[in-house]
């Protein structure tokens, strides 16, 4: 077909079904998902996003590894993600600036669901878009409790 | 933290080169220009159909197919009923421009003798003869004369609408069959656009290097949006004005006055030029049908007026012109630039052009100012090469 545009089964779906933003959808819904997701290839070392850019969406990271660091502050490591991992999701919800720097560690494969389009499934498929909100919002919620905690510890601390 | 600079001159002097460019690209390929852009239009017009049929459980072929389908089956149905009276129009059509352009030049000399009833200072002299035969008292025949005069003029004006619609009609029907295979492909363009358009901007994203990934997506979300917009915001704008000409023809007591508000609504698509052309001709279906009533012309050339105002100051605001964010004065000079580097092609495509190319030309502009990101780019492609190179300097 025109452009390499055949539709076949995509293997990333069996991922993609283990990744907790999606465990609520149907093998249908999923695929719609899938459809809308943009595969990238990083090499080993390579800036995936820097700080203080414009965030356009979510990664998820498919095969490698992944390292959130913040360069402003001598590269201070904050995260290492590996297959199943996401990361950026903020820029899913608002157009605010990244605040760490993303870097593959070794070769990875990721995937990314843009904003827009998410906003476009939320008007077409609002089901599908508010369960990967519902999931959205409780993994941003256990880690603002995670960060409250580790205020709280590091405050009675010093 | 903002990296990039603002688009300055020469992003905009680039934007407006580009734009003049694609018009003069666009006017020579303009058998395939027509057909895209209608298909882009029609895409646009339906995609929230299909969106609906998907949101209802559908796949998206299964709801481009039955979109389209339906389509065909309502042009279909227009063509039926519409074929036959263009093909009687057609079999008559030397003596309506005969009888149009007789109606047009009744319509001048009226509204030339209302003035100069208005506004005596207007009122030709009386030539030297004809005031010999006026004071030698003849006034019947020197009316006779003015009489004869004008049927002569009218008769010369026959012949020569009549020579000219002989010499050109062959012109004519060669022009429009050339356009059929063309727009013939407007249908088959909008399917494939409705069922392979989110497949196909993948493919193309899959291109851009990872480091202008992200801002070139936006771009892409930004010119789909900007084109979304407007295409439906002229559909909307056609739409009002054509159930505003409408109504107002209806209430004049037009004949067929949807169907000539239809017409002109979309003539209005060419700026300025349209709604001129669309509003005489419109005055000239009055003068022609009802050659009695001399007023009514002009009460048809109000009520466009009268629409044109509403367009400029309710509609546009509401439909194009939110979509595109122009300066009027922007909006007007690169109407006449489009007008002069392409003629009227260059007139009708000039704002979605102009659009396309502003937003394109905006990014851009931020991607090729924006050191971090070349300076990634520059480190992505290093990678790249000292990966290439491993190995093959071995002892």
């Amino acid at each position: 077909m025109l452009f390499g545009l055949t539709p076949t089964r995509d293997p990333r779906l069996q991922l993609l079904k283990n990744v907790v933003l999606f465990k609520d959808l149907s093998p249908r819904e999923l695929e719609m998902v899938n459809g809308l997701m943009h595969e990238r290839s990083y090499i080993a070392d390579e800036v995936i996003f820097d700080e203080g850019e414009e965030g356009q969406g979510l990664f998820l990271v498919l095969s490698g590894r992944v390292k959130i660091v913040l360069p402003a502050s001598a590269n201070t490591l904050l995260l290492e993600l590996g297959p199943g991992a996401f990361f950026g999701e903020v820029a899913l919800l608002d157009e605010s600036v990244r605040t760490a720097q993303a870097r593959a560690i070794e070769d990875t494969q990721i995937v990314a669901l843009f904003r827009a389009e998410f906003l476009s499934l939320l008007d077409t498929h609002s089901n599908i878009a508010s369960r990967i909100s519902f999931q959205l919002a409780k993994v941003l919620a256990a880690r603002l409790r995670h960060a409250v905690i580790n205020a709280h510890q590091h405050h009675q601390a010093t | 933290m903002n990296r990039s600079l603002a688009s300055g001159p020469i992003v905009w002097l680039g934007i407006i080169v580009t734009t003049c460019l694609l018009l003069v690209l666009f006017q020579t390929m303009l058998w395939l220009v027509l057909p895209l852009l209608l298909g882009v239009v029609t895409y646009y017009m339906l995609s929230p159909l299909v969106n609906i049929a998907i949101a209802r459980g559908m796949t998206r072929a299964r709801a481009v197919f039955i979109v389209t389908a339906l389509l065909s089956v309502f042009l279909a149905a227009i063509a039926l009923i519409v074929a036959p009276k263009i093909s009687r129009a057609s079999s008559n059509w030397k003596n309506m421009v005969v009888g149009y352009a007789e109606s047009g030049v009744k319509l001048i000399a009226n509204a030339q003798t209302t003035l100069e009833k208005m506004v005596p200072y207007l009122h030709r002299p009386a030539t030297p003869p004809d005031a010999e035969k006026a004071k030698s008292g003849a006034p019947a025949a020197a009316a006779a004369d003015e009489a004869r005069e004008n049927a002569v003029a009218t008769e010369a004006l026959d012949e020569k609408v009549a020579a000219f619609t002989e010499n050109h009609s062959g012109d004519v029907a060669l022009e429009l069959a050339r356009w059929i295979p063309s727009l013939l492909l407007v249908p088959y363009i909008t399917y494939f656009f409705l069922l392979d358009g989110p497949r196909f901007k993948r493919f193309l994203v899959r291109a851009i290097p990872n480091a202008f990934f992200e801002k070139t997506l936006y771009l892409f979300y930004r010119v789909e949006d900007q084109m979304r917009r407007y295409f439906q915001g002229l559909l909307a704008l056609t739409a009002l004005d054509a159930l505003c000409l409408g109504t107002g023809l209806w209430f004049l007591g037009l004949h067929a006055p949807f169907f000539l508000a239809i017409m002109a609504a979309v003539m209005a698509w060419l700026p300025y030029l349209g709604s001129i052309g669309g509003a005489l001709l419109a005055a000239l279906v009055a003068a022609s049908d009802f050659p009695d009533n001399h007023w009514l012309p002009y009460e048809v050339l109000g009520l466009f007026i009268g629409v044109r105002l509403l367009d400029d100051f309710v509609f546009l605001p509401l439909t194009v012109g939110r979509s595109l964010r122009m300066h009027p004065l922007v909006t007007v000079l690169m109407i006449l630039l489009g007008g002069a580097v392409a003629g009227i092609s260059g007139l009708l495509l000039v704002m979605p052009v102009l659009g396309v190319v502003m937003v394109a030309g905006q990014i851009i502009g931020e991607l090729v100012t924006d050191q971090r990101i070349l300076a990634r780019h520059r480190h992505a492609r290093h990678l790249q090469r000292q990966r290439a190179h491993i190995d093959l300097f071995t002892g």
